[in-house]
């Protein structure tokens, strides 16, 4: 049945007259289920063979996002750390901490729906170190060595309020119960031993290669707020374990906490108990839900910068007035 | 308190350095090696449904089913510089279904009723069947089925619809998942230049 191929054909001829032609001569042949399909044109008609004054609409491009808004997302990103590391450095302020969580929550997290992210771009600079043949593009570069280097003079400051997961879960903690010293260094080798792993499938041939970080990063389906159900199951009962148990995935899976907390080790700066002014009444190592303070002095390793012990010191004024006299801790 | 500069601090400092210096040389590698951004993008010449090859099988919707972003990244565009314009389009009309009273298959062949038909050009009202057509694919209602690339392609189409991947929605993974998922490996990384010119 050439019903269609006619139809056509009379469009790219002379139209009127074979077209009525074709529909009186078709039109007692018409089948009366379907229509035996044939391709009616070889060739597309463009502008000039349809007539009418018709244009060809361009096709929609959705153009990935531009290279400048990749550089404002390291801005913002250093931005962030910058101000973290004032706030709890200088201010001492666990109220404008939490408003940066939220902040870094809404732009890392909800706005670029956890995409890049440092602890993510472990696997690429692993693989670009090592692979001739990958490179990565220079925002990712900036990703991850902008915070060990932050690290490097002011501690674990991208922890604190401007990593998405970890700020999620710093505002979720709202009963902190103390983790066993010795259980909470034990379960800390754990992220070693994920970044062995995430090391170890991403260093594969190319074919084989896989990115455990991302498959397995338990928040991006919340950001994105879709996610295998199984993804979104895990990442819930980190909330859910998270009220109580402060950041779980921050303290014992984050590998890229690991290489923080080397980095911090020599850090210039960081959160400081004052001796001189303490009443060793340690409140504050009962507000640090990390176990970061040990004989009232804080261990920077671990320190996520909450400023919860500040909010919980009864000489808070003072201390903020006392900060010219700080001592510096190892 | 006085400052003093002990062992420790001269140990300090070093240590500092030394790890500033590495980080600053792996960083630099890294620059240097670097490349413009890359994107994913579905090869035609790949994906099952856009392939020459038997018509009327089922779509292959992986693209549908396995990505991570809510409505998939990946949806169908005509491409109108090809498109025929019949006007029984087998991408538009499900053309295994009865015929109505015009004379066109009775059901559309989308799920999602995102595919609009208008006439174009000439109209030549005595006869419908002879004008041309115009369909444009909503592409806030795609979500990459494929079941209409699988029909715009030779015996049937001329092949003007093809899968591409709207990069204001993807989120640019790593590894794709539809790339993990995909039996012919049709996504692929590419610079970004040749990805939208």
């Amino acid at each position: 049945m050439m019903w269609g191929r006619l139809a056509a054909c009379c469009g790219l001829v002379g139209r009127p007259l074979t077209a009525i032609l074709a529909v009186l001569v078709l039109s007692t042949s018409l089948p009366a289920q379907t229509i035996p399909y044939q391709r009616p044109v070889d060739t597309a008609p463009q502008e000039k063979t349809i007539g009418g004054g018709y244009q060809t609409p361009p096709v929609q491009k959705p153009l990935p996002r531009s290279s400048w808004l990749q550089l404002l997302d390291v801005a913002v990103l250093a931005a962030a750390m910058g101000i973290s590391s004032w706030l709890v450095l200088k201010r001492r302020s666990r109220k404008a901490l939490v408003a940066l969580a939220i902040g870094s929550v809404a732009y890392f997290g909800f706005y670029r729906e956890g995409c890049i992210c440092p602890i993510g771009s472990i696997q690429n600079v692993a693989v670009a170190l090592t692979d001739p043949r990958y490179s990565i593009p220079m925002v990712v570069t900036a990703t991850f060595f902008l915070p060990l280097v932050m690290a490097i003079f002011f501690g674990r400051a991208f922890c604190g309020g401007v990593c998405a997961l970890g700020a999620m879960q710093e505002l979720v903690l709202l009963k902190p119960v103390q983790v066993p010293r010795r259980l909470d260094r034990a379960l800390g080798l754990l992220k070693y031993a994920y970044l062995g792993l995430v090391l170890f499938f991403a260093l594969k041939p190319a074919a084989a290669r896989d990115f455990v970080i991302c498959r397995f990063d338990p928040f991006v389906g919340f950001f994105r707020r879709t996610g295998a159900p199984h993804m979104l199951l895990i990442g819930g009962a980190f909330l859910l374990a998270g009220m109580f148990i402060g950041r779980p995935y921050c303290r014992y899976l984050c590998p890229y906490g690991g290489l923080l907390a080397w980095c911090t080790r020599l850090a210039r700066r960081g959160v400081t108990i004052t001796p001189d002014k303490e009443l060793d009444c340690g409140l504050c190592a009962d507000a640090c839900p990390y176990g970061a303070i040990e004989n009232m002095r804080a261990v920077r390793r671990n320190c996520l910068y909450c400023a919860r012990c500040y909010a919980a010191c009864p000489r808070d004024g003072e201390l903020a007035r006392a900060k010219a006299q700080l001592v510096q801790l190892p | 308190m006085t400052e003093h500069f002990t062992r420790r601090d001269l140990f300090h400092k070093a240590a500092r350095g030394t790890v500033l210096a590495t980080l600053g040389g792996g960083a630099g590698f890294l620059v240097k090696k670097a490349h413009g951004q890359v994107v994913w993008q579905v090869d035609a010449s790949r994906c099952l449904n856009s392939r020459l090859g038997e018509v009327g099988v089922p779509a292959c919707n992986l693209c549908t089913t396995e990505c991570v972003v809510s409505l998939s990244a990946v949806r169908a565009v005509n491409e109108h510089s090809r498109c025929g314009r019949c006007n029984i389009c087998p991408a538009y009309f499900n053309i295994t279904s009865a015929v109505d009273e015009r004379g066109l298959p009775s059901e559309k062949l989308c799920p999602r009723d995102a595919i609009t038909r208008r006439p174009i050009g000439k109209a030549d009202p005595e006869d419908p069947a002879n004008n041309f057509y115009e369909y444009l694919i909503d592409e806030e209602k795609c979500d990459g089925c494929g079941k209409c690339v699988i029909q715009c392609k030779e015996p049937l189409g001329l092949g003007s619809i093809v899968l591409r991947i709207r990069y204001n929605r993807c989120v640019d993974c790593n590894r794709c998942a539809i790339s993990r998922a995909c039996p012919k490996g049709a996504l692929v990384q590419v610079p970004v230049e040749r990805a939208v010119s």
